[in-house]
């Protein structure tokens, strides 16, 4: 199966590195390969949070940068590219909501899951290792799914969540927690 | 035994995967992960399942974006970058050394490691750059926008005129409407035709008279020019008294546009004397102009 065709979060190691060395060694062309495997995704989860097209493409670009000034500090012993750069651009995008104040306002409105939110592209390609948002709508009950997106996307913490959706602390991170491993079943 | 799988159930490795932790915590999880096969392999899970979920997210970046995202990322990354620190040693970044995104958000990614000490006389150099690049950048711009403030008053101030100018032409389009009216309205207003007296044979004008409503304009199709500090004022004459009708402005004497004067509520003729400017209370007789009969 070709690379592209597998979930990026278990891309093989082996070509995890190669796209890493290149990166590191300032190789400009890797970043445009780069760009193309892995925006999709950070996109993605960055117009989620942000919820603005404009906003969300300019979150991207910061991501990007950065990315490129901070793979010197990316240590694959603590975790997959993937999952590095999808925090990079999850941070950058909550910090960017924060700076609006965005949660003053709509805080209680929650993450809203309207057609314009579930509006997701379909892949460039057909992927068939690729979970689909179906998917894992089938497979997470809907209270799991609300304690993932407000962590997730919210940015909120586990005690805000808590607070938020006035459940028990235990009950959010059982939920959380629960969700995670059904999730990462889903490409086993 | 007992102890990592306290460890696990603690929540710990979730926060951690969700980027709620401090960067002290951050080292305790990983110190855990790196001493239990068995942290290691559930931490591992989660942030495979957090993986999972962002990218069943994935969107195709708008068409457009993708030039105008990764051409800026490259501009970027290019300029700040010089091309010949990178061959040899694996570089720290000049602007970014460490990866803080956020005091209140820290992740993962900011307790790894530093780099070395000897790279940084290099980089301090190249941070020089950057910063004499990022003030030439800044001079620039402010060139630009100093430019654009100065285009918007241009902007305004064409603007204002533009509406000073429709103002006065919405004037005399309602002014010249009025006169339309009154030209076409023959039933209701009487013109009165005024011809020179002998001294000024080609002068020539014309009342336009609604006995009805007592409202006068007059009509000039030529006047003698006026000396300095005189002006041409119209009387009615009734029953052979003359009336004051006022006086006329410049442009009416010139015959470039009708005026309305003072109404009169009866006459049977009239006549136009010279005055000293704003109107005499009598007709100094000798000065008469023109004159004509109902």
């Amino acid at each position: 199966m070709p690379v592209s065709d597998l979930p990026l979060i278990s891309t093989p190691p082996a070509a995890e590195a190669a796209l890493v060395e290149r990166l590191r060694a300032r190789e400009q062309a890797a970043m445009t390969e780069f760009y193309d495997r892995y925006s999709g995704a950070l996109y993605g989860v960055i117009n989620r949070i942000v919820k603005d097209e404009e906003e969300a493409a300019d979150v991207l670009q910061e991501a990007l940068v950065k990315i490129w000034h901070s793979m010197a500090s990316y240590d694959n012993s603590k975790g997959r590219l993937f999952t590095w750069v999808v925090n990079i651009s999850r941070n950058l995008a909550i910090d960017k909501i924060r700076s609006r104040q965005h949660r003053v306002g709509s805080r209680t409105q929650g993450l809203d899951d309207s057609p314009a939110a579930m509006r997701q592209a379909a892949p460039d390609a057909f992927r068939p290792e690729h979970v689909g948002l179906q998917e894992i709508t089938s497979k997470l009950v809907p209270e799991q799914r609300q304690v993932i997106d407000l962590l997730y996307f919210g940015g909120f913490t586990q005690s805000e969540a808590a607070e938020e959706l006035n459940l028990p602390l235990g009950t959010v991170k059982t939920r959380a927690r629960t969700a995670l491993k059904i999730l990462a079943k889903l490409i086993r | 035994m007992k102890d990592f799988q306290e460890y696990i159930e603690s929540g710990r490795l979730e926060q951690y995967a969700l980027g709620e932790l401090d960067p002290a915590a951050r080292a305790e999880v990983e110190d855990w992960a790196a001493r239990y096969p068995e942290v290691r392999q559930e931490l591992d899970e989660l942030l495979v399942g957090l993986g999972v979920y962002a990218e069943a997210h994935a969107q195709v970046v708008p068409a457009g974006l993708r030039e105008r995202v990764l051409g800026r990322v490259l501009a970027e990354i290019g300029g700040a970058a010089p091309a010949a620190a990178a061959p040899t040693a694996p570089v720290a970044p000049a602007a970014a050394p460490t990866m803080r995104v956020s005091a209140s958000n820290p992740r993962p990614a900011e307790a790894y490691a530093a780099p070395p000490a000897a790279q940084r006389s290099g980089w301090a150099i190249a941070a020089s750059v950057a910063l004499l690049l990022s003030l030439a950048a800044n001079a620039l711009l402010y060139s630009r926008w100093q430019q654009t403030s100065t285009e918007l008053v241009a902007a305004q101030n064409s603007q204002a005129r533009f509406a000073q100018t429709s103002q006065v032409m919405e004037r005399r389009l309602s002014s010249t409407q009025e006169q339309l009216h009154v030209l076409r309205s023959p039933q209701e207003y009487k013109m009165v035709a005024l011809a020179g007296t002998p001294a000024h044979p080609t002068a020539k004008a014309r009342v336009l008279y609604n006995v009805a409503a007592h409202r006068v304009y007059v009509d000039v199709q030529q006047l003698p020019a006026l000396p300095a500090g005189k002006q041409y004022q119209l009387w009615a004459l009734d029953k052979g008294k003359p009336v004051d009708a006022g006086v006329l402005a410049a442009n009416t004497a010139a015959g470039d546009s009708i005026q309305q004067m003072k109404d009169i509520a009866s006459a049977q003729a009239f006549a136009m004397t010279v005055e000293p400017a704003g109107g005499s209370v009598g007709p100094t007789l000798n000065t008469m102009t023109v004159i004509g009969n109902m």
